[in-house]
């Protein structure tokens, strides 16, 4: 944890981790016997899913809910057979289908074909088709959704949250399949206006992706898409609120495989950090457990420890340490039941520190009266509810350790829910 | 052991804390005041030893009673009722009379905090609320000329407001600057030692335990009427002394940056401030008041949600979950 820093006069800072002169290559970790692919499944397809349990499948294979061509869905990253198929719901009631694959025995994989063809054309109808669950996970339909049209494209080579430095590897040592990905990306979706996103002391290697090179500083919350939006691309796109599609530059260096090859790219890359703050880069396959990670390197877990995926600021902590490795889970991290911070349902001492470090210029200190009230309508309509950008920077500060970031995304989601439930009323 | 069986902990993001809390900026805060209060009961022997851990003990045990009668959890631990009563007891004189202290930490904790419901809800400074209604009350006891009738100093033992607002600029030659700051003045146990309140005024400013827009620029405001005045007629006591006597520098560091009931903003810090400078300074030259601290920074509390208002919008739509 870092502490609260003696000289107060001055805002409240925090850096990102900048990966090393010369980072360590990655632990391969294989997956033990099974691997689960948790599918996006807000109408709960799960049901009617096409898929079934004894169903071979094969590596690379796209994995999809229903037959229809706007299915969300994951690539199996080893063949084996499904023996499972359930219902995951994840933090506010975020719903899943969890698919589980027992990998076959042996190391040979059977490998799904079906992309090779497509890749000697390639084309976004291809890409939207079968490279969604790539690792990075890249969202093509940003390019088909309606509203504003999308005229640059942002490849964040800038770690999301403080303690990855998954995507400064793919900038610092796969320079040249990113360039090859922002090429491919150029030619399908037909923009060129193309912008690397990097911290600045890598400023220097990106320049040879070919794209426009912009940095963000060090100090956490600015490699955020919406800060990216709101002070890098402000005169690129209008900032109100689409014209810009974000990928990450794991997501873009895989595409640029995929059609390079005609093999998707199936092993995420990620930075575990261990209870002793130690930091690997692990190199996994998509659906392997945390466990299994957790297990290649020895890092024991006991009763109230926390396990969360992605960082520390922004993270998710999970129940159980079978947790699957996502397509877009940059960080793993273990954190010693000692280590973990005590909240508290407290007042808000109207310290201000949070009003200090909100990115997005938000009067935390009323908002938060508003919410621990439970007054969410005039939280959104009086407080700004939904200016805020999530980057849990205000709860970090707090001193009366009041969650409150929990009590903004709560709030957030009853009310999503409440409009939800309106328009299906009428 | 299957890894299943073991109970993870799950909270919400974030997962980690600066590790700051309001009983370690209650601790710092006392500790700090000390600075100034430990010069003033070797200025003014036990007695003011004995107002400030009346003051400091009751402030407690009021909290504790209100806690135990509303049901609420026990909330002393957050160091607030004690900081309170470590307040008051700096603005008394040495000679306040132990039941006027179990009166002024009540009306400070139960009147100033607990009814408008707790720590972070009070509208006021509650030791400055206590303070005025004790003042208003049992005005005699806050004579600080008589208070120290049976003292003997090596200074004018004196009021220097009164002197001034009575007699002008000139009775009050012979206070220095540096007399003043070395505490050569009559005063409240915490209020008069000028260098030691401006070591624990800096402290807490590098620390960030106070706004420092706050303290500069009440004290900025204090320095520019008090100029402004000096300028208009030269019977009026010049900035320096005004600085450095009555409850200015207390005021600045410790009375009006409570945190519940100033602003958080930037230029709102400023105003208020530099208004509480400003109309300590009125009241003093030209109000009923000998001081005017406590009511500057009861007025400046009143307007503070007004004018907190004044900052920049915040940014366009952020994430929703849709
Ligand atoms: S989580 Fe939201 S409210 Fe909190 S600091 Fe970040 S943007 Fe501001
Ligand atoms: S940091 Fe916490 S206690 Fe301080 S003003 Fe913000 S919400 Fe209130």
């Amino acid at each position: 944890m870092i502490k609260r820093a003696f000289f107060g006069i001055l805002k409240p800072k925090l850096h990102y981790k900048q990966i090393d002169e010369a980072p360590a290559q990655p632990t391969s970790v294989r997956a033990s016997q099974k691997i689960t692919l948790y599918i996006d499944d807000p109408d709960q397809n799960t049901e009617a899913s096409v898929l079934k349990v004894g169903d071979p499948v094969k590596s690379g294979q796209k994995i999809a809910l229903t037959a229809k061509a706007d299915s969300s869905y994951l690539l199996a990253s080893r063949s084996g057979r499904i023996s499972n198929i359930a219902l995951f719901v994840g933090i506010f009631g975020k719903k899943f289908t969890a698919v589980t694959i027992d990998m076959d025995a042996d190391a040979a994989q059977i490998m799904d074909d079906v992309f090779k063809s497509a890749s000697q054309t390639p084309s976004l109808e291809n890409a939207r088709a079968m490279l969604a669950g790539l690792p990075g996970k890249p969202d093509f339909n940003v390019f088909l959704s309606g509203g504003h049209p999308v005229k640059t494209i942002a490849v964040l080579g800038a770690d999301s949250d403080l303690l990855s430095i998954t995507r400064q590897y793919f900038v610092k040592n796969n320079i040249i399949s990113i360039k090859t990905g922002i090429d491919l990306l150029r030619k399908i979706t037909g923009i060129h206006n193309v912008i690397l996103i990097v911290p600045h002391h890598l400023a220097q290697v990106a320049g040879s992706s070919g794209a426009t090179v912009k940095t963000v500083d060090s100090e956490y919350p600015s490699a955020h898409p919406h800060l990216i939006r709101q002070h890098i691309l402000s005169s690129e796109a209008p900032i109100s609120g689409a014209g810009v599609a974000f990928f990450s530059a794991e997501a873009v260096s895989a595409i640029g495989a995929a059609f390079n090859t005609g093999k998707p790219p199936l092993e995420k890359l990620l930075s575990f950090i261990s209870k002793d703050g130690t930091r690997r880069l692990v190199s996994v396959p998509i659906g392997t457990s945390a466990q299994d990670i957790l297990n290649e390197f020895n890092e024991k877990i006991k009763d109230g420890d926390q396990l969360i995926v992605g960082g520390p600021l922004t993270g998710i902590s999970v129940y159980a340490s079978d947790y699957p490795v996502l397509p877009d889970t940059d960080t793993l991290m273990v954190l010693s039941k000692k280590k973990i911070v005590e909240r508290e349902e407290s007042a808000c001492v109207n310290c201000g520190e949070c009003v200090r470090v909100c990115p997005s210029g938000i009067q935390v200190n009323l908002l938060v009266r508003c919410l621990e009230a439970r007054k969410f309508q005039e939280a959104s309509d009086r407080y700004d509810l939904f200016s805020c950008i999530e980057c849990g920077f205000c709860s970090y500060v707090c001193e009366s350790r009041i969650p409150v970031f929990q009590h903004i995304n709560l709030a957030k989601y009853t009310l999503e829910h409440m409009k939800e439930a309106e328009k299906n009323n009428v | 052991m299957s890894s299943n069986t073991i109970k993870l902990t799950v909270s919400h993001a974030p997962f980690w804390h600066n590790g700051s809390s309001t009983a370690s900026k209650s601790r710092n805060i006392l500790l700090d005041s000390l600075f100034a209060v430990v010069p003033g009961c070797y200025q003014y022997g036990r007695a003011a030893a004995g107002v400030v851990t009346i003051a400091v003990a009751s402030a407690i045990i009021w909290e504790l009673l209100i806690n135990f009668l509303s049901r609420r959890s026990i909330s002393v631990g957050d160091g607030n009722a004690a900081v309170i009563g470590m307040m008051l007891a700096m603005l008394m004189p040495a000679t306040t009379p132990w039941w006027a202290v179990v009166t002024g930490t009540f009306l400070a904790v139960v009147i100033g905090k607990e009814i408008f419901g707790g720590i972070g809800a009070n509208p006021f400074n509650p030791a400055v609320l206590g303070m005025a209604i004790l003042m208003l009350g049992w005005p005699f006891l806050f004579d600080f000329n008589a208070s120290v009738l049976n003292y003997a100093f090596d200074f004018k033992a004196i009021y220097p407001l009164v002197l001034s607002k009575s007699f002008g600029a000139h009775a009050v030659d012979s206070f220095t600057v540096m007399e003043l700051l070395k505490g050569h003045q009559i005063g409240g146990i915490g209020a008069t030692f000028g260098i030691g309140l401006i070591i624990a005024g800096v402290y807490l400013m590098i620390r960030g335990y106070i706004r420092w827009e706050i303290s500069i620029f009440f004290l900025a405001g204090v320095f520019a009427t008090a100029l402004f005045f000096k300028w208009l007629n030269p019977f009026y006591a010049g900035p320096g002394f005004h600085l450095f006597t009555g409850y200015t520098l207390i005021g600045a560091f410790f009375l009006a940056t409570e945190d519940a009931s100033s602003p958080v903003n930037f230029i709102p810090m400023l105003i208020y401030g530099f208004l509480g400078g400003l109309l300590t300074v009125m009241i003093r030259n030209i109000g009923v008041h000998i001081d005017g601290v406590l009511y500057a920074v009861l007025i400046i509390n009143l307007v503070h949600p007004l004018v907190d208002k004044i900052r920049p919008k915040a940014m366009g739509k952020g994430v929703s979950h849709e």
